[in-house]
């Protein structure tokens, strides 16, 4: 069993981050690469400054008009997405994990705090998952892989949260938790997850035609 | 939101019964009549993979069904929030299905693509406005209509003015000599008002070429006389042309029929360089402005259009700021300005619009959203010219624009855009709204000082 | 109901929406009650942590009994003397506190701070034989 253990937080951390990494990192290359060939014209509207300030004005909470027409879901998914790095990142645990392989450390969040936080997070993928039902027109787009992200994304919190409070199987909870992660990490480049490479490339053409072409604003 | 008031909703409860009967036209059936399984697959194939790249990749991938595109659809509020109207639906409902089967759909679902693309989307591209990654769902929804042109089922109506565009390289079947006849006369009845007037043809090496589109001399040609008078008060040198190519307004581009609307375009810029101008200026037509200014020029390879392309708008501002035209006196009702997508979310002249009216009106009120945020006529996109069959529909999508113009209260709304004038004219008589609807040039003409141009002076 | 609502109903997906939810749960379930509490009888006593400026996590648990009997009586395998960076074979250090020597934070002449010391020492030789605790709460069991 420690051998397992050795394997899933030893070798496979690196397979997964390098799955993770390198995976978008060909992607994106090899969006780069076809836009060369098929749409060479993308370069000729893309400009650094109005793809800045497009991604720009879309990071500042409730700029957007969009953003403001729907305060709740906005709110809930700017938080969401800044815990979803802030936390793993921050994490006294995993710190220390870190701290032992590469001698490196930063400071780290609260214990407590990150246990709400956690739960924050939590709260919010559940609210997705009932949003998506609920909703009529996001209803009406949703298909089963769409419950099957939010399952990939709230599985290592929720054993990351049992895991710190060892209720139960602190073990297995444990190794759930390891696997679950580096199962995030491994199916971002290969999913819909992938949108926080594509996400901002096309915000930042969208920004450039907007910004150099039209002369006008696209929030 | 706009509260309409009792009167309104009580029209717009009605007008939920024309959308039972989903119309269609004898282009579209017996375009699906021709069609072969085989033919519809190679078709979709061929334009999905070998005419788009990477970015319509990105957008299929990117798109996490969140919805928040909803809410920027004029079809979506018009609808009672019916999710079938919301923009990432009408990619679900043609594009990932179409990838999903790759390519071998049914006719049925052809049908449906038709009506999504032409008649349920009017390509404003408000909803990249909205979603949070800026996916351009028109961009989609006119790769949906390449599709539907290359399957020969493009709607009657819209289809003919593309044939028109083909033989005459003008929208509305003008003859040439009908063409020349129409200025002439203009010039003739304008010379009554202003002495010396003259619309200048072929006049090589003047400073600007005056383009307009088809309608005009079909039906509007008091436009054209305006213009003149403005030219001719100004002092402008000027000239328009008097061959194919005069007509900047370009239908193929609506129907995805990029060949035809390439040549057009080109077209129009070859007569502009024919004639050694410095830059040509357009009447208040928006797909024109789209036409010459975004997509036309670039199907010909040049990243921003070869000559300068100035719209009324932007031109009408420099006259008035410029002080070669004076406004006599004011108007006094109360006006509304429609800020038409292309002109405003396709070229951001929504600005100058506003201080030109400013200019010219005592008393504006805005609409609510306006500017880039403005909602769509639900016309200029191509689908006012799907034509008669479609107008019943037409008008139930559009009880949110019919909603938005009551809630200003305005006497007269201006709207800048030939397509948007014809689509709000008739949302102002289907939804009984006491407004009349006039172009900005319809107003300066009328309040401008009538000065008679000397030259020298 | 609003007309387009109707469709819905037809679609049968909200059943299959429901399955993949029930499933969901059940698995989160069974991972967490499936497990036995399979803890063997030890005399275990709770390290003292006083050496620690406010420590995130309890001291660890700990049978020093166990562990005698499992290394044969050789105590210089955990209480370890290092010169130079050299280990010390044969000598050993049961007389001193790990603080002595590990300090809290890294510094010229020591350069394995304390936690760093403990976590190193005790997982790597449970790792190598394959036995023992390799995870945080195995060791610092809530109170
Ligand atoms: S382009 Fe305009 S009409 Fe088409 S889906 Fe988007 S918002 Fe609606
Ligand atoms: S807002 Fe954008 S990402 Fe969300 S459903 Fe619409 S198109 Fe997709
Ligand atoms: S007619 Fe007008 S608002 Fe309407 S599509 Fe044109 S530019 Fe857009």
């Amino acid at each position: 069993m420690n051998s397992f253990i050795a394997f899933i937080m030893g070798p496979m951390v690196w397979i997964s981050v390098i799955i993770f990494l390198g995976g978008l990192l060909i992607k994106f290359f090899g969006i780069i690469w076809s836009v060369r060939q098929k749409e060479p014209y993308i370069f000729s509207y893309m400009t650094v400054r109005h793809s800045l300030r497009s991604i720009g004005a879309w990071l500042i909470p409730f700029f957007p008009k969009s953003t403001r027409l729907r305060p709740v879901y906005y709110g809930v998914s700017y938080l969401f997405h800044i815990l979803l790095f802030v936390i793993p990142l921050f994490l006294a645990s995993h710190i220390v994990l870190i701290n032992e392989a590469f001698q490196v450390s930063w400071p780290a969040l609260n214990n407590s705090l990150a246990d709400w936080l956690t739960l924050v997070v939590i709260a919010a993928l559940v609210f997705f998952a009932v949003r998506r039902n609920m909703v009529p027109e996001v209803k009406f787009l949703t298909a089963a892989t769409d419950y099957l992200l939010i399952l990939v994304v709230i599985l290592p919190f929720i054993t990351g949260f049992l895991a710190y409070h060892q209720w139960f199987a602190y073990r297995w909870m444990v190794v759930a938790h390891v696997l679950s992660g580096e199962l995030m990490l491994i199916i971002i480049p290969f999913s819909r997850f992938s949108h926080m490479l594509t996400a901002p490339l096309t915000r930042a053409y969208m920004g450039s035609e907007f910004g150099n072409v039209r002369h006008a604003r696209d929030w | 939101m706009q509260t309409p008031d009792n009167t309104m909703t009580e029209q717009l409860k009605d007008t939920t019964d024309l959308k039972k009967t989903k119309a269609t036209d004898p282009a579209i059936e017996s375009g699906l009549k021709r069609l072969t399984r085989d033919r519809i697959k190679r078709t979709i194939n061929q334009v999905l993979e070998k005419e788009t790249g990477p970015r319509f990749k990105a957008y299929v991938e990117t798109c996490m069904r969140c919805g928040l595109c909803a809410d920027a659809c004029s079809y979506f509020l018009s609808n009672d929030r019916d999710p079938h109207f919301m923009p990432a639906a009408k990619v679900k409902n043609t594009i990932w299905k179409m990838l999903a089967k790759k390519g071998e759909v049914s006719k049925d679902f052809l049908r449906q693509a038709v009506r999504i693309s032409h008649l349920e989307c009017n390509v404003c591209k408000r909803c990249a406005m909205y979603c949070p990654f800026g996916i351009d769902i028109a961009y989609m929804m006119l790769l949906v209509r390449r599709i539907c042109h290359k399957l020969e089922i493009t709607p009657q109506y819209i289809q003919d003015t593309v044939n028109s565009h083909s033989v005459t390289l003008n929208q509305m079947w003008v003859k040439d000599d009908e063409w020349i006849d129409t200025l002439q006369w203009q010039e003739e009845d304008a010379r009554d008002e202003f002495e010396d007037l003259q619309i200048p043809l072929d006049k090589v090496g003047a400073d600007i070429m005056y383009s307009v589109i088809a309608p005009e001399p079909k039906f509007q040609a008091g436009l054209i006389y305006q213009a003149a008078a403005m030219m001719h008060a100004a002092g402008m040198d000027w000239t328009m042309p008097s061959t194919p190519g005069w007509d900047n307004s370009n239908m193929a581009m609506y129907t995805g029929d990029n060949e035809i609307s390439g040549r057009i375009a080109r077209a129009f810029f070859e007569t502009a360089a024919k004639l050694r101008v410095k830059r040509v200026v357009m009447g208040e037509c928006g797909h024109a402005l789209r036409s010459v200014y975004d997509m036309g020029n670039r199907w010909n390879s040049w990243a921003m259009p070869p000559f300068e392309v100035v719209h009324a708008l932007a031109f009408y501002h420099e006259l008035l700021t410029e002080g070669r035209i004076t406004i006599k006196e004011k108007y006094k009702k109360k006006v509304t300005l429609h800020d038409p997508c292309n002109v405003s979310r396709g070229r951001g002249l929504h600005d100058k619009a506003r201080q030109v009216v400013n200019m010219v009106c005592e008393n504006f009120v805005e609409m609510v959203p306006n500017r880039e945020h403005n909602y769509c006529c639900g016309a200029g996109g191509g689908v006012i010219n799907c034509g008669p069959p479609y107008k019943g529909e037409r008008m139930v999508n559009n009880k949110n624009k019919a909603e938005q113009l009551a809630a200003t209260g305005a006497e007269v709304l201006i709207a800048p855009c030939h397509n948007c004038h014809s689509g709000l004219e008739d949302i102002i008589h289907h939804y009984g709204l006491e407004m009349e609807i006039k172009f900005l040039g319809d107003l300066i003409y009328e309040t401008m000082e009538k000065k008679i141009y000397t030259p020298g002076k | 109901m609003k007309p387009w609502k109707k469709k819905f109903i037809h679609r049968g997906n909200k059943m299959k929406k429901w399955t993949i939810l029930a499933v969901v749960f059940g698995l989160l379930s069974a991972a967490g009650w499936m497990v036995v509490f399979a803890q063997e009888d030890q005399y275990l006593e709770r390290l003292d942590s006083w050496a620690f400026e406010s420590p995130r996590r309890p001291g660890a648990v700990f049978s020093h009994d166990d562990h005698i009997m499992d290394l044969d009586d050789d105590c210089s395998i955990c209480h370890h003397v290092y010169e130079d960076g050299e280990l010390m074979p044969g000598e050993s250090s049961e007389d001193y506190y790990c603080s002595d020597c590990h300090s809290l934070t890294s510094a010229p002449d020591n350069k394995m701070p304390l936690e760093a010391a403990y976590h190193n020492l005790c997982k790597n030789c449970h790792f190598d034989r394959g036995k023992g605790p390799v995870l945080c709460g195995e060791c610092h069991i809530n109170e």
